[in-house]
């Protein structure tokens, strides 16, 4: 993985200086209507440029759901939470589209599509910035990408015929492809061994360091801990550290 | 839109024996369709079979005669006093009736309809004309419908076959065909049909106008100087009347129709599964999709894609297997069973729209699909 193979993308270094998130008092039951169960409470959190935060903690702790709630897929029920600089409370279709769009959506499955070969997942996933790409362009720019993740060869080739490992970091390519300010990755090295867990670890953290792109990682992977600036851990709903 | 239908469309052909699958489940109901309009137009087309054959311009019949299946007779004074008339160049009595025929080798009797008029007019389009009209000019014979059903024996050229007791000498074959009341034909001349039965009228006359003459003016013209117990049509007009008439006062239309839309609904029904099983199958793909940031409208292009494109392989598969449907029907019954090529097409816009329909309703699971059920 060579430095010059990092900036195919265009750059986000001209982020402003906001926090990418800003969490003040967020709390979600579900069944709200029926027989609430409050999972998270008054979270305050805050996800600076360019940092990359380790969210643990055992299951049921409410990890996924803040995560959930910072990726505009569910709707904020109390306190506010903004992402970019936008209040996420009462943000309707299209802002909510608008967040996701600048999120790179990491998830423990992979969920590629069988009949898309993984050019054609970056490809499609490049049309979520809303600009013309040319094919070629589009196909030099996953290449360089799918390089990094030790996968060019795997350019042309569908998922079917790929390990669990390898479309993971399709998956992986997919949320990075079009250099979103935030990442959100829900154990993402989960399906790796320890060398391509290391690799990917060490382009989210390169990421974060080049581009100024926030990450925010659920895992229980310790492997993972050593490149977070910070590691928050959740308890029952509550952020304790 | 192009990024949707291109996925759609990559999605749909990837698993080829699954898209087959799918298209034989759109395709039962597009076979269902052109069986059924298939047997409706055949015997459409059979009942007024003798009006598609007419060679003349115009045909005059008894005004009792409201469907080409009555046998209301017109005087033949009639067809005298009409080649009077100014821009009638030729008026033809055509005869019809029922004769026994005899199976030479099982000796049985089955009734067959005769036609019978003059070699020298040939009013009737029942194969080349300087062959029928030579072969009608041998006396004491008659010609042999080859399209009849096969229940009247083997009948070819040169045998002996008596016709109501008499033995006449099959001097050739034509073209007519059966519908699905009478099994056969055969054709005589005028002048052999009226030697043994000299009472008959015609059942109709065939006009050819005069060169020049306007069709409309000469028929009305023949309706303004003869009493109102005759009718003239167009040949065309004569066969949009049987079609009409055979719609109304028979149960067929509407059977065919309703099986028409029983097979519409079979295909749309079968459509909107396959659609919905596929889109269940791939919910946490479409999950992915929205929770990236792809609009609803990207999702439901992306299934609408696959719905027209399942309705187009449907249609295929299924116009394929309708022929070779139809194909036996024909060969079974010896009705005139075909795919048109305007039915083809009407057909092949409903199975669009109906898949695009079951696509809709299939969309809502896709908009359904929650991304936050991913992490």
């Amino acid at each position: 993985m060579s430095e010059a193979k990092m900036q195919p993308f265009p750059s986000t270094s001209s982020r402003v200086a906001t926090p990418t998130v800003d969490a003040k008092g967020v709390g979600y039951a579900f069944d709200i209507d029926t027989a609430p169960k409050q999972v998270l409470f008054e979270i305050d959190f805050v996800l600076a440029p360019g940092e990359f935060v380790i969210l643990t903690g055992p299951s049921g702790s409410g990890k996924t759901t803040f995560l959930t709630l910072i990726g505009a897929l569910r709707a904020l029920q109390s306190g506010s939470l903004k992402v970019f600089g936008s209040e996420l409370a009462g943000l309707g279709h299209k802002g909510q589209r608008e967040i996701r769009r600048k999120t790179g959506f990491i998830f423990q499955d992979h969920n590629l599509f069988e009949a898309l070969t993984a050019a054609q997942t970056l490809s499609l996933t490049m049309e979520l910035q809303g600009v013309q790409i040319d094919k070629r362009a589009a196909r030099s720019r996953a290449a360089a990408l799918l390089s990094m993740l030790d996968m060019e060869q795997y350019l042309d080739t569908k998922p079917h015929a790929l390990s669990v490992g390898q479309k993971q970091r399709i998956a992986i390519a997919r949320a990075l492809i079009n250099n979103p300010p935030l990442i959100l990755a829900d154990e993402p090295t989960a399906a790796l061994d320890s060398e391509n867990a290391r690799l990917v670890m060490g382009i989210l953290k390169h990421q974060a360091e080049s581009e100024g792109t926030s990450v925010l990682m659920v895992t229980h992977d310790s492997r993972a801990f050593h490149a977070a600036n910070r590691i928050v851990n959740m308890i029952d709903g509550r952020m304790t550290a | 839109m192009r990024a949707s239908i291109e996925l759609g469309i990559r999605h749909l052909l990837y698993n080829r024996p699954r898209l087959l699958a799918m298209s034989a489940s759109v395709a039962v109901g597009v076979v269902i369709v052109f069986v059924e309009m298939g047997l409706l137009l055949g015997v459409l087309d059979s009942q007024a079979l003798i009006a598609t054959l007419v060679r003349g311009d115009l045909v005059v019949m008894n005004i009792a005669r409201v469907d080409l299946h009555r046998w209301d007779k017109i005087d033949a004074i009639r067809l005298a006093q009409i080649a009077a008339i100014p821009g009638v160049a030729r008026v033809m009595p055509v005869y019809m009736d029922h004769v026994n025929l005899r199976d030479a080798q099982d000796k049985r009797v089955r009734r067959i309809i005769v036609y019978a008029f003059s070699p020298d007019d040939m009013p009737l389009n029942v194969g080349d004309p300087v062959r029928v009209s030579a072969a009608l000019k041998m006396s004491r014979s008659f010609m042999f419908d080859r399209l009849s059903r096969p229940i009247f024996g083997d009948i070819k050229p040169g045998k002996s076959i008596e016709i109501d007791k008499f033995p006449l000498l099959v001097s050739g074959v034509v073209t007519m065909g059966v519908d699905i009341v009478n099994d056969g034909n055969i054709v005589m001349s005028a002048g052999d049909w009226l030697a043994r039965s000299p009472a008959s009228k015609p059942i109709m006359g065939v006009i050819r106008i005069a060169p020049g003459a306007d069709a409309d003016k000469v028929r009305n013209e023949i309706l303004a100087r003869l009493p109102p117990d005759i009718t003239v049509l167009t040949p065309n007009e004569l066969v949009e009347r049987e079609n009409v008439s055979t719609l109304e006062t028979t149960p067929i239309g509407i059977l065919f129709t309703i099986g028409m839309i029983a097979g519409f609904m079979i295909g749309t029904i079968n459509c909107y599964q396959v659609l919905y099983t596929e889109v269940a199958d791939n919910l946490p793909q479409y999950a992915t999709l929205k929770a990236m940031g792809f609009s609803d409208e990207f999702l439901r292009t992306t299934v609408l894609a696959q719905a027209a494109l399942l309705s187009g392989t449907g249609f295929a598969v299924g116009l394929t297997i309708s022929i070779l449907a139809d194909g036996y029907l024909a060969f079974v019954t010896l009705l005139p069973i075909k795919i048109h090529l305007v039915s083809a097409s009407l057909v092949c816009l409903a199975t669009i729209a109906l898949c695009i329909l079951a696509g809709w309703i299939a969309i809502h699971r896709v908009q359904a699909a929650d991304p936050a059920s991913l992490y």
